[in-house]
């Protein structure tokens, strides 16, 4: 890594393992239950902020951006909280600005679900 | 502990939940402000609640501010959740009356230390109810002693001397000994002139001290082994047992006499006068003190009404014990 890297890595998998200490055993995985409440998550959250940007609804897209900025957060999705943190105090030229980071959003999401998919796998096998 | 979790993001319900879960607490997970407060409102509540801040219905730091409002003895321990960098969040909820705060995401050390602590604060506050209520326990139990200790009194408090209820029991005792031995004893019955006005024009203190004087008078004048009571107000009585060797007359006129020396030597602005009734109990006979007490007190009112001048006035109808 060089000091003018600026891309935040995508998951922290470091956080993930964190999680591992609240891991009961005889008990399914938990980090991998937790991937699957994430992605299961997302894409409603997607649906939310899909509607309520086409109409305007500012407070029901600052709601959603916020729960995503938290749940990407807790599961180390570095990048995706980031952009949804814009996305929630967004203020200036939102109309054009917020289907953008929308956008963004969702690309980084399938870069994320590849990292995370392998992890469950990983995981589960 | 028994803990609430408000929090409508299904991840960090879930990280929380699995975190309290394995340190071996009992978790209850609400989704809304609403179920939140209903959860903290039945029977066996949480006493430690984890809200979120920001929830779909009711917030956090609504919930948080309607908890305070309430008046309870066992306030619930409140942690706020909010995000990171929220420090507006964070004052607003402190100010609303949370306990403390964790910031998103979730640092699982540090929810444990927290818990930590509000453990030990919850711990404190319980043993501190608990020292309440043991206090307040003892309090009722001292009152009802006290009380029972007020109605098993013998003595009275101004005089020394038995009280009414103290003065029959002893009176009564003494009868039932007495009728076996078959000695003759004696009842005395004697009232204060004028403690009335003693009282108006000298005042109520002046009228405790001609109390209090009467019963020194009475106890100097009698034996240890005699029954001397004040049976309220400014009527005496004595019950000399064993008058063998003494004479009535004699024993009247040494109370007399002792009186006529408190009245010489006391300086005090006032005279003690008695009337005085005693009669003879001749114990071959059946009696009861009640009937001798009534006696006495006769043959005393008799007194009172020579020296107010009424000797020849006809008897009035009156009953006995008041003068």
């Amino acid at each position: 890594m060089t000091l003018t890297h600026t891309e935040t890595q995508a998951v922290d998998l470091a956080v993930l393992a964190t999680y591992d200490e609240a891991q009961m055993e005889g008990e399914p995985d938990f980090v991998v239950e937790l991937i699957d409440i994430y992605l299961n998550e997302v894409p409603r959250l997607f649906d939310t902020l899909r509607k309520s940007i086409a109409n305007k609804d500012r407070s029901t897209a600052r709601r959603s951006a916020h729960s995503l900025r938290g749940s990407s957060a807790n599961l180390g999705v570095l990048q995706m909280a980031a952009i949804a943190g814009e996305l929630e105090h967004l203020e200036d030229n939102y109309s054009v600005a917020a289907p953008e980071l929308l956008l963004s959003l969702e690309n980084e999401f399938e870069r994320v679900k590849e990292i995370l998919n392998a992890e469950h796998k990983r995981r589960s096998s | 502990m028994r803990i609430l979790i408000a929090e409508d993001d299904p991840i960090s319900c879930r990280i929380l939940t699995a975190n309290l879960t394995k340190w071996g607490h009992e978790v209850v997970v609400t989704r809304n402000g609403r179920d939140a407060w209903k959860a903290l409102h039945a029977q066996g509540a949480p006493s430690l609640a984890i809200l979120d801040r920001v929830m779909p219905d009711v917030d956090g730091i609504e919930i948080c501010r309607q908890l305070r409002e309430e008046k309870t003895d066992s306030p619930i321990h409140v942690i706020l959740l909010t995000s990171l960098n929220r420090r507006e969040d964070l004052l607003e909820g402190l100010e609303a009356g949370a306990d403390d705060y964790l910031t998103k995401p979730l640092d699982t050390h540090e929810l444990r230390a927290r818990l930590q602590s509000a453990g030990r604060i919850l711990e404190l506050q319980e043993s501190l109810r608990q020292r309440v209520r043991e206090l307040e326990e003892a309090i009722a139990e001292r009152k009802i002693a006290e009380e029972a200790l007020r109605n098993l009194s013998l003595t009275d408090q101004l005089t020394g001397l038995y009280n009414y209820r103290g003065f029959i029991n002893l009176a009564e005792h003494h009868a039932k000994t007495a009728r076996r031995s078959k000695n003759p004893s004696l009842l005395i019955y004697a009232d204060m002139d004028g403690l009335k006005e003693i009282n108006d024009t000298l005042g109520h203190r002046a009228g405790s001290t001609a109390i209090a004087a009467v019963g020194q008078i009475l106890r100097n004048t009698f034996r240890d082994c005699d029954i001397i009571g004040r049976l309220g107000g400014d009527e005496f009585a004595v019950l000399v047992t064993n008058l063998q060797d003494l004479e009535t007359a004699k024993l009247v006129e040494r109370l007399r006499r002792n009186l006529f020396e408190y009245n010489e030597m006391s300086g005090h602005k006032f005279k003690i006068e008695l009337s005085i009734g005693a009669v003879e109990i001749d114990h071959e006979q059946v009696w009861s003190i009640e009937d001798q007490m009534a006696r006495a007190d006769e043959v005393m009112y008799r007194e009172k009404r020579k020296k107010k001048g009424h000797e020849n006035a006809p008897e009035e109808q009156r009953t006995p014990g008041t003068s």
